[in-house]
């Protein structure tokens, strides 16, 4: 009887999100273009954080592909700067400069700054070096080097990467939204906290919508680079449309000199391992029932081993899952579970199970097609030959792609708790509310070991790993 | 056993055929040997006889089923009869030897009894396997991973899983391309003593006319798309020979 109840309470909760509200009012709010129309301020959010961020990246990255003085500390503090996940970041920057989609911006700056910067570093650092050497024999400036060289090598990679970020960022300008950096995910988390379902399923409509949307525009500058000349402009306008207004500089700096130095109660030490236990604990359970549902899902989403209409579904349902960020389906989540690490694991396997289960489905496509065509040949049924054939064969990249995934979902985990899903991040947001900033210090440098750990970690074992792997091949 | 009549195979509509009107008939337990230049269609005419090349016309018989016509589950009942034997790179390099072996059985076994087998085998599977790689002299090996074996040891596991389908024929495409000489004239001796001896029709492709006349009944060339005979007086010896046995 409690499993029914359960399942009935389920289904009520469910329908207390339908229908959207669609009403003209809240609309016109939605979409309105000046003032906070949250959809515009997410945009701008993403728009002026990856201007900024691009224009803070591309001289640091040629400091490191160009080898100039000092590169590799530069490098160094990068990667340090890289392990503070992005909505530890917001809570810092509205700690800062206050609430409001200025905080928002400023974090995007800082972490795609930070992150392209690195990888655009490491793109530079993988050129190949017999151009180079031609151009340096030249005697050729550093900088010369770089404008002759460097760019127009790695100009795609660059591109490509930079894109990337750009899908990546729209996501992240809505989640650092919950922390109160403004956009669509500080509108999400108001309706959530007055229950007012039928605007938080407007809201993941008008999510889903944008995400759609910038996809769309990066699939467009994709095939015609010549529409990135649209970004400066957007990215200039929406920089002036999102400056922080109460920005005081003496303010930030004297609010960072009260977190110094960072400081636990001796309480807190002795709760620490726990806690850190619980975020990773999320982070493996997450990983784990996403790998299990992805494996599932995988072959239905496969081309030659599922029937047509079943891969469109079982593929549309995994974009649903993959659209929504691990931050919205948490905070609908803790709603529903309540707060705790349970809200967290499962908001980690779903958003995962979205990403995994198109992995694992392209993974079981990209098998070598010989042997599969003759297990075919034995008059063996599809599943029999995906079990025997396309399995075993994409072991390996599924356990890569697995363990990926458990990294980044260290890193997720870290910050799902700062929407109340339990671990370190409950522990640091709840210090911020109360204005305790030496334990928000404190916490936020645990966080950064614990990411920086596993990112170490994985760096090394997938090194490790690729060599065994085409060993095997 | 086999018999294949006016087959026509083109790859573009309009487009020059591969196979045009060619005939080929093959008893149980004879060996007959494709061989000429690459391109010449040998491939096509093995893949047409499983099925797995669309054809234009004409009618492919392996005992008394059409393979040409036939759709669906009755396609996969005769196909599980017709084993294939590549060049290379068709066993599943992450499954054990047994395992691969034991492929060739899916064809009859259900869905359900496939997924048990890769989890849990049974004794009287393991020991099918064992049989089938006993036959190949490979016994010894039957839990080896498949990437510890050698290419001829790889490519006699693929002759196990052959037996396993109780095949009425064995389409071999190159199955020693990719091998060296002294473990080729192994293989190809292996795999035509096992087609005598179960009454097995053999189709083998080769690049080795003087391989062809050592080990096979008789040899066929493609030429216009019409299966030739290329006599010589030993094939026809042999091919008096197995029609008495």
């Amino acid at each position: 009887m409690l499993i029914l109840d359960r399942i009935s309470g389920f289904f009520h909760f469910i329908a207390q999100f339908f229908p959207p509200d669609l009403s003209r009012h809240y609309l016109s709010f939605l979409f309105a273009v000046n003032g906070d129309g949250p959809i515009v301020q997410s945009l701008s959010i993403a728009l002026s954080g990856v201007f900024l961020a691009v224009l803070i990246a591309l001289p640091l990255s040629i400091v490191i592909g160009a080898r100039m003085p000092g590169w590799r500390l530069l490098y160094a503090a990068l990667a340090v700067v890289r392990s503070i996940p992005d909505l530890t970041l917001a809570i810092f920057c509205v700690i800062l400069v206050g609430l409001g989609p200025g905080a928002g911006m400023i974090t995007l700056i800082i972490y795609y700054a930070v992150a392209m910067a690195k990888v655009f570093g490491e793109i530079f650092l993988s050129a190949d070096p017999r151009p180079l050497d031609a151009l340096r024999s030249t005697g050729a400036s550093r900088i010369s080097l770089a404008a002759f060289g460097l760019i127009p090598l790695k100009l795609s990679d660059v591109l490509s990467y930079g894109i990337y970020e750009l899908e990546s960022a729209i996501r992240a300008s809505v989640i650092v939204g919950a922390v109160g950096a403004g956009g669509i995910g500080a509108e999400l988390v108001g309706s959530l906290n007055n229950f007012d379902y039928h605007r938080v399923t407007t809201l993941i409509l008008a999510l889903v919508l944008l995400i759609v949307l910038v996809d769309r525009f990066c699939w467009l500058v994709r095939r015609h680079p010549v529409a990135l000349a649209a970004l400066p402009p957007a990215g200039i306008a929406s920089l002036v449309y999102c400056w922080p207004q109460l920005f005081a500089m003496r303010h930030s700096i004297e609010t960072f000199s009260k977190m110094l130095p960072p400081h636990l109660k001796p309480m807190q030490v002795r709760e620490l391992p726990a806690l850190i236990l619980q975020t990773l604990g999320m982070a493996a359970g997450g990983t784990l029932c996403a790998a299990l549902i992805a494996l599932i899902a995988a072959p239905a989403a496969s081309r030659g081993i599922a029937p047509a209409f079943l891969v469109q579904l079982t593929r549309r349902l995994q974009d649903f899952a993959r659209a929504i960020p691990e931050v919205v389906w948490g905070l609908l989540l803790v709603t529903f579970v309540g707060v705790g690490p349970w809200a967290g694991g499962a908001a980690l396997a779903l958003h995962s199970s979205g990403v995994l289960g198109k992995l694992f489905a392209e993974s079981l496509e990209n098998v070598p097609p010989d042997p599969v065509r003759a297990l075919e040949a034995t008059g063996a049924s599809r599943v029999a030959v995906a079990a025997f054939g396309n399995f075993p064969l994409a072991a390996g990249p599924i356990a890569v792609h697995t363990l990926f995934r458990f990294e980044w979902n260290v890193r997720a985990a870290t910050v799902l708790g700062i929407i109340g899903a339990g671990g370190i991040g409950q522990a640091l947001y709840e210090s911020q509310q109360l204005f305790f900033y030496h334990e928000v210090l404190a916490y936020l440098l645990v966080t950064c070991a614990i990411v920086g750990l596993f990112d170490f970690a994985s760096t090394n074992l997938r090194k490790r790993y690729r060599v065994s792997w085409e060993a095997v091949e | 056993m086999l018999k294949i009549q006016n087959l026509t195979v083109r790859y573009r509509r309009e487009g020059h055929p591969v196979l045009y009107h060619l005939g080929l008939s093959a008893a149980a337990g004879e060996c007959v040997a494709l061989v000429g230049p690459s391109g010449s269609g040998k491939t096509t005419l093995l893949r047409s006889i499983n099925a797995s090349v669309a054809i234009e016309s004409g009618e492919v018989w392996v005992g008394d089923v059409e393979v040409s016509s036939a759709h669906g589950a009755a396609l996969r009942k005769i196909r599980s009869r017709i084993a294939f034997i590549a060049q290379k790179h068709d066993l599943v390099d992450r499954l054990k030897a047994y395992q691969n072996v034991m492929a060739g059985a899916l064809g009859r076994w259900s869905t359900a009894h496939a997924l048990r087998f890769l989890v849990w085998p049974q004794a009287s599977e393991l020991e099918e396997a064992r049989e089938a790689l006993e036959s190949v002299g490979l016994a010894q090996k039957l839990k080896s991973r498949t990437t510890e074996l050698s290419g001829g040891e790889q490519q006699r596991v693929a002759i196990a899983r052959a037996l396993v389908q109780h095949p009425l024929v064995i389409l071999a495409d190159e199955p020693i391309a990719s091998l060296d000489p002294d473990t080729a004239a192994q293989v190809l001796e292996l795999l035509c003593n096992l087609a005598r001896n179960r009454a097995i029709t053999l189709i083998c492709s080769l690049h080795q006319p003087d391989l062809a006349q050592r080990y096979f009944h008789r040899m066929l060339r493609i030429r216009n798309g019409q299966a030739v005979p290329v006599p010589t007086a030993s094939a026809r010896a042999r091919r008096a020979a197995a029609v008495t046995c």
